[in-house]
């Protein structure tokens, strides 16, 4: 029984840190541009947006902050790779990595003052930064190109090689979202991980123990912005450009709801929700002003029945089935 | 000599005194048992120690260190562990990662070298584990330790509690109602582990509000009132003082 009510296994203990089903997820990851050729844009697309919702998952999921702003952070990172590689030749892998800094930087610098916030008051202010992000971006006409934005950006390239199709950055994508992975695996089996979910729990009871909270929140929130730094900076080589219309509030909601549907406290689930939700958006786009109404509908259908997120409940429940069925088998092959 | 000293500390909430000059010291290796009526300004007390809030007047001093002022993780790296009234064990964690949390301070590592899983990091974790059972195994609770904590019963919610304040390896440990809502037979188990900690050399003040376990228990009782310290002494001394009696008769009945 206990299987049904335990949450993601992100226990310290677990010797195998990569188990069978993460085997299973590369698989299918490595298959689906044979499986599947036409969905390999949306699933650049797809990928992108399960780094931004990988890297709030740490923040919101684990630690318990909320962030209305984060594609700020994401729009931080896309301007940075544009801006450099466009004016001054910076390489892409450069650009790259200078994108994750500065939106890093950023968070570092309002995380500061803000993260003392909490609960509404939090989400206001980091409603807030967005709207003047976007605002600023329009504005500075000379360095982000207004309201247009900047175009040309070119493809991401690594040692002379470009990758200049859907299939090589379907790839260039995911593989960044593996190595991420790997870094938020790490995190939260560790003991920042356990000071992540003490802060959101009870501050009072995570300072009696010694942790720094403002320290915590802010150093999660400085990952989470460097991941979604990285993402934008992916964004701008796929899309090849940035403008501030990508970045606004509509985004930034969505990755809330990724990680909130995905499950609390959990990895693997935002991923699979980024996916879901891009695809969603992608197929109602079909049915212009109704996409909308459809998409909240079901949105609302889906916290009705999976208030704690799809990944947790199924994660839960096939966790449960797998269990029983094992020790079934064995009872049956101790009985014989 | 005195681990704790707290020296003429006031607290008031706008304009209401919670405590009013409290001066209280408690030796090391000692067992401090501090009970006074509902609203005497226990739980302030505990709060002003910890950290948690900050004396309008008068200091506090943890061994050679002034601790007023401090921000509760400084206070609680210097060695001050507690636990709480109300209960406030991470329920979204399992057993066992309670009380590995209560060791954040001992093991190495910061975001970065967490992330990338750095051999010191791989090595602390690896040590900490069985450390971790060792302290649940003493407090009865090896048998749950990979279930979440929010399914524990509260009485074994108050017992992980203590254990996570032990995993920091504190010097002086704050127990803040430690028996509130616990059945007589646990009472007498946590009075077992407390004397068991004594022994072990770590300097305990146990605020209580029932009388009957801190006579037991404690070396040495003060008696707050109205926020004011109206009996300091042995156990013994402290039950016939005429000043005791009829503060707790005034505040409702003698719970001994």
């Amino acid at each position: 029984m206990i299987s049904l009510i335990l949450p993601d296994p992100h226990l310290p203990y677990r010797r195998e840190f990569i188990k069978k089903r993460d085997f299973l997820y590369l698989g299918a990851l490595m298959l689906l541009p044979v499986i599947w050729p036409d969905s390999l844009f949306l699933m650049v697309l797809a990928g992108i947006y399960a780094i931004l919702s990988l890297g709030l998952s740490l923040f919101l999921g684990y630690a318990g902050q909320i962030s209305l702003g984060h594609a700020a952070f994401f729009g931080i990172g896309a301007y940075t790779t544009a801006i450099l590689t466009t004016r001054y030749g910076v390489p892409p892998l450069g650009a790259f990595w200078a994108s994750a800094v500065a939106a890093a930087a950023f968070a570092y610098l309002i995380g500061k003052p803000i993260l003392k916030l909490k609960g509404y008051f939090l989400a206001l202010a980091t409603l807030g930064f967005g709207e003047i992000f976007l605002v600023i971006v329009r504005e500075s006409r000379s360095l982000t190109g207004g309201v247009s934005g900047i175009f040309g950006v070119p493809w991401f390239s690594l040692a002379g090689f470009t990758f200049d199709t859907y299939l090589k950055q379907y790839y260039l994508v995911w593989g960044v979202l593996i190595g991420l992975v790997l870094f938020a695996k790490n995190l939260v089996r560790s003991k920042m991980g356990r000071a992540l979910l003490a802060v959101a729990a009870s501050e009072d009871a995570a300072a009696s123990v010694g942790i720094n909270v403002v320290r915590v929140k802010v150093g999660v929130f400085v990952i989470s912005a460097a991941f979604a730094g990285f993402a934008g900076s992916l964004f701008a080589g796929v899309m090849s450009t940035a403008s501030p219309g990508a970045f606004g509030l509509g985004l930034s909601v969505l990755i809330v709801m990724m990680v909130i549907m995905g499950g609390m406290g959990t990895l693997y689930g935002p991923i699979f929700s980024a996916v879901f939700l891009t695809w969603l958006t992608d197929v109602l786009g079909g049915y212009q002003e109704y996409s909308l109404p459809i998409f909240g509908v079901i949105l609302i259908l889906l916290l009705i029945f999976f208030p704690d997120g799809v990944g947790t409940r199924l994660n839960a429940r096939l966790i449960y089935l797998i269990s029983y069925w094992g020790r079934k088998r064995r009872r049956e092959r101790v009985e014989r | 000599m005195s681990l704790l000293a707290v020296d003429k500390i006031s607290k008031s909430y706008d304009g209401v005194l919670a405590l009013n000059r409290v001066s209280l010291a408690v030796r090391q290796g000692t067992i401090k048992g501090l009970i006074g009526p509902n609203g005497a300004g226990k739980t302030t007390l505990c709060h002003l120690i910890s950290g948690l809030e900050r004396p309008t007047s008068g200091t506090i001093s943890f061994g050679e260190v002034d601790i007023t002022g401090k921000e509760p993780y400084e206070i609680a790296a210097l060695g001050v562990g507690r636990t709480f009234q109300a209960l406030q064990t991470w329920g979204n964690m399992t057993v066992v990662e309670n009380i590995l949390a209560g060791m954040h301070t001992r093991l190495p590592g910061d975001f970065f070298s967490c992330g990338l899983w750095l051999p010191w990091i791989h090595k602390g974790e690896k040590g900490a584990l069985p450390e971790a059972k060792e302290i649940l195994e003493s407090l009865g609770l090896l048998g749950r330790w990979k279930w979440p904590a929010s399914q524990l019963s509260f009485g074994q919610q108050k017992m992980l509690e203590l254990g996570r304040a032990l995993a920091m390896q504190p010097k002086l440990l704050l127990l803040d109602e430690p028996a509130a809502g616990l059945t007589p037979a646990e009472v007498k188990k946590l009075s077992e582990k407390v004397c068991q900690l004594r022994e072990k050399g770590i300097t305990i003040l146990v605020v209580e509000h029932h009388l009957g376990m801190v006579m037991e228990i404690a070396d040495e009782v003060a008696v707050l009132h109205n926020g004011e310290l109206i009996a300091e002494g042995t156990p013994e001394a402290v039950k016939k003082d005429p000043r005791v009696i009829k503060a707790y008769l005034k505040g409702g009945g003698v719970d001994a």
